[in-house]
């Protein structure tokens, strides 16, 4: 089976091929905040050096979230928009599956995190058994001591004393992390490790489940600040997207 | 001779809080329209948040995509073009219709065209009637005040903007101090059809030499008369108030519009925008527009085509296909394009 897998969720643009366990061709672009202008050339080109068209992808898969918002948007809108014309399956999955997925040979804990500034993670914790992520600190927003409670609990819970942390805005804080977790021995993911990766997307989604492309959406993982605004000042339901479009 | 082939484009627009699309033959034509509007989600925070007409953007847009198809009984093998709105508006609302522009163009291999919005909006004229150049457009919306002289179905050029806020921006603005939910403009011109100008509110740069506008003051002007009011505890005539308004916005539109129409003589004059929807205005522009001694072709888009739709940027992506203006796979938003301006205007 031919994928197509994309990650425009973090700075780092990410896109794979991948023929079952083998990965055909891969470009990353580090640090381009402009995914929008180089996303679907940087497939061109890969699909160009595979020798394959983008008709022959059987499955496209993207990194649903967290992640930045406006990011998600393009990569998810694009494979959205490929499976829905083209009538191939579409698959999506957790930004932080995929980076926790660099070390899917370990038997540590592994604590995925995005920063969302002051304080604050898009975060989740993974244990792997045979290659295959389990989401034991469940993907969420979490304010970093909350994130630390949450890590000490499923590190008991998993019986494990070692874990690993992979993304950003957590070496940085290396030692307050140790000191805040005595009975735990932390590892530091390094340089690449640190990232989103497409080829390992490309593996996570062949076993992932089918979505529909009319329904994905990006897994944004937390409400705007204008709705949560507007929820606490009128104390009404969030409601249904489909409350708030029409056609007319 | 052979006869033309017939040209249809794909058209996307999603610049603010409508999303849509559209199939438009030969620039001319409307094989489909549809459109998603999010105001019922903006109306919770009284005006559009931009995150949020960006996450309303994405639920729709494969479904709208085959919506358009549907509707005009057509499929890709039948479309000669993709065309999207590439800005002005906001950055995160562009980029799902620009992603979903390329994306589309990829899978099909059709060729990509950027649409200027602006552009789009005066072009809804060109669904409406034959255009005749030059022309000249008044684009009235949310974001703009513009008179814009047009050489031909590409070359256009700004002869006159606003200093400060744009006409509509100015119609919601007062509108909330009136209690009417954004956007105000449709609801402020059926009071101003019942009330009398009895404020008398300043007309700004009505005197100068220029083709420029100014809102902010009247909107001051407008928002001190209903404060004073409150501190006292006066109840004013709402519908007085918008027909001061209204009769304030509409002096200067005109006065200017009919001056520029003096001095170049367009065979045809082109009002745009979602103010254009304005019953007070059209009125207004016609009468004057019937003393002139050198009178143009008018063309007043019907209401549906006044607001954001798609099928106003595939008449203009027409235009844009023609002259083999296309655009390539690295198209980005651009949150403040802006037309070309006169060299009068560029000191
Ligand atoms: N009948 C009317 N009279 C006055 N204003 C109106 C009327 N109907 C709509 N409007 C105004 O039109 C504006 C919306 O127009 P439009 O959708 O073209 O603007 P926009 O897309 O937000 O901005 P822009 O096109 O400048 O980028 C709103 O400000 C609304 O209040
Ligand atoms: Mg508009």
């Amino acid at each position: 089976m031919k994928i197509l897998s994309i990650s425009t969720a973090t700075s780092n643009l990410s896109v794979a091929l991948t023929e079952n366990e083998r990965t055909v061709a891969a470009a990353e672009e580090t640090d381009r905040r402009n995914h929008s202008e180089h996303l679907d050339p940087l497939i061109n080109q890969l699909l160009k050096q595979a020798g394959w068209q983008l008709a022959d992808i059987d499955r496209f898969a993207v990194a649903l979230g967290p992640g930045s918002y406006t990011g998600l948007r393009i990569g998810v809108t694009t494979v959205k928009m490929f499976a829905s014309i083209l009538n191939k399956e579409l698959v999506g999955l957790s930004t932080l599956a995929i980076l926790a997925d660099n070390f899917a040979h370990s038997d540590q804990l592994v604590v995925a995190a995005l920063d969302a500034r002051n304080d604050n993670f898009f975060a989740g914790a993974y244990i792997f058994k045979n290659g295959q992520p389990t989401n034991v600190v469940p993907d969420g927003h979490y304010h970093l001591d909350k994130l630390l409670a949450a890590i000490k609990q499923a590190a008991q819970e998993q019986g494990k004393k070692n874990v690993i942390l992979a993304g950003s805005g957590l070496s940085e804080r290396s030692e307050a992390l140790q000191a805040a977790l005595p009975d735990l021995s932390l590892t530091f993911a390094q340089d690449q490790d640190n990232q989103v990766h497409a080829s390992h997307l490309g593996q996570l989604a062949r076993s992932a489940k089918i979505l529909d492309p009319d329904q994905v959406l990006p897994r944004y993982l937390r409400r705007t600040q204008a709705e949560m605004d507007w929820h606490r000042k009128t104390g009404k339901p969030f409601g249904q997207d489909s409350d708030y479009v029409e056609e007319v | 001779m052979p006869e033309k082939k017939d040209v249809r484009i794909l058209a996307y627009e999603s610049s603010c809080d409508e999303t849509s699309t559209a199939v438009v033959k030969n620039g001319r034509e409307i094989e489909s329209l549809v459109v998603a509007t999010q105001i019922k989600s903006h109306q919770r925070f009284g005006g559009v948040v931009p995150e949020v007409a960006s996450r309303h953007h994405i639920e729709v847009i494969t479904q709208i995509t085959k919506e358009a198809l549907a509707e005009a009984g057509t499929n890709w093998a039948d479309l000669d073009a993709i065309a999207v709105t590439y800005g002005p508006g906001l950055v995160g609302a562009l980029l799902i219709g620009v992603s979903a522009a390329k994306a589309a163009s990829m899978a099909t291999g059709l060729p990509l065209i950027g649409v200027d919005h602006i552009m789009g909006h005066i072009m809804a004229a060109q669904l409406t009637d034959e255009i005749t150049y030059p022309a000249l457009a008044l684009q009235v919306s949310g974001g703009h005040t513009e008179l814009v002289l047009m050489h031909d179905p590409l070359n256009f050029e700004i002869i006159g903007d606003t200093r400060d806020d744009a006409a509509g921006e100015a119609y919601d603005k007062i509108g909330r101090v009136l209690g009417v939910n954004y956007p105000a403009g449709k609801t402020i011109d059926a009071w101003a059809q019942e009330g009398h100008d009895t404020f008398h509110f300043p007309r700004a740069m009505l005197q100068e030499d220029n083709y420029d506008f100014s809102f902010s003051g009247l909107k001051s002007a407008f928002i001190n008369t209903a404060h004073h009011a409150d501190q006292i505890h006066e109840q004013l005539n709402k519908k007085d108030l918008a027909a001061s308004f209204q009769a304030a916005v509409i002096d200067v539109l005109a006065e200017k519009t009919v001056r520029a129409l003096k001095q170049y003589e367009p065979k045809t004059f082109i009002l745009g925008g979602g103010v254009a929807a304005n019953l007070g205005l059209r009125t207004r522009l016609s009468q004057e527009i019937n003393k002139l001694a050198q009178q143009p072709k008018v063309i007043m888009p019907p209401l549906k085509l006044c607001g954001d739709n798609a099928a106003m940027i595939g008449a203009a992506a027409y235009n844009l296909f023609e002259a083999g203006q296309f655009a390539d796979l690295t198209l980005n938003a651009n949150p403040s394009l802006e037309l070309p301006y006169a060299a009068s205007m560029l000191n």
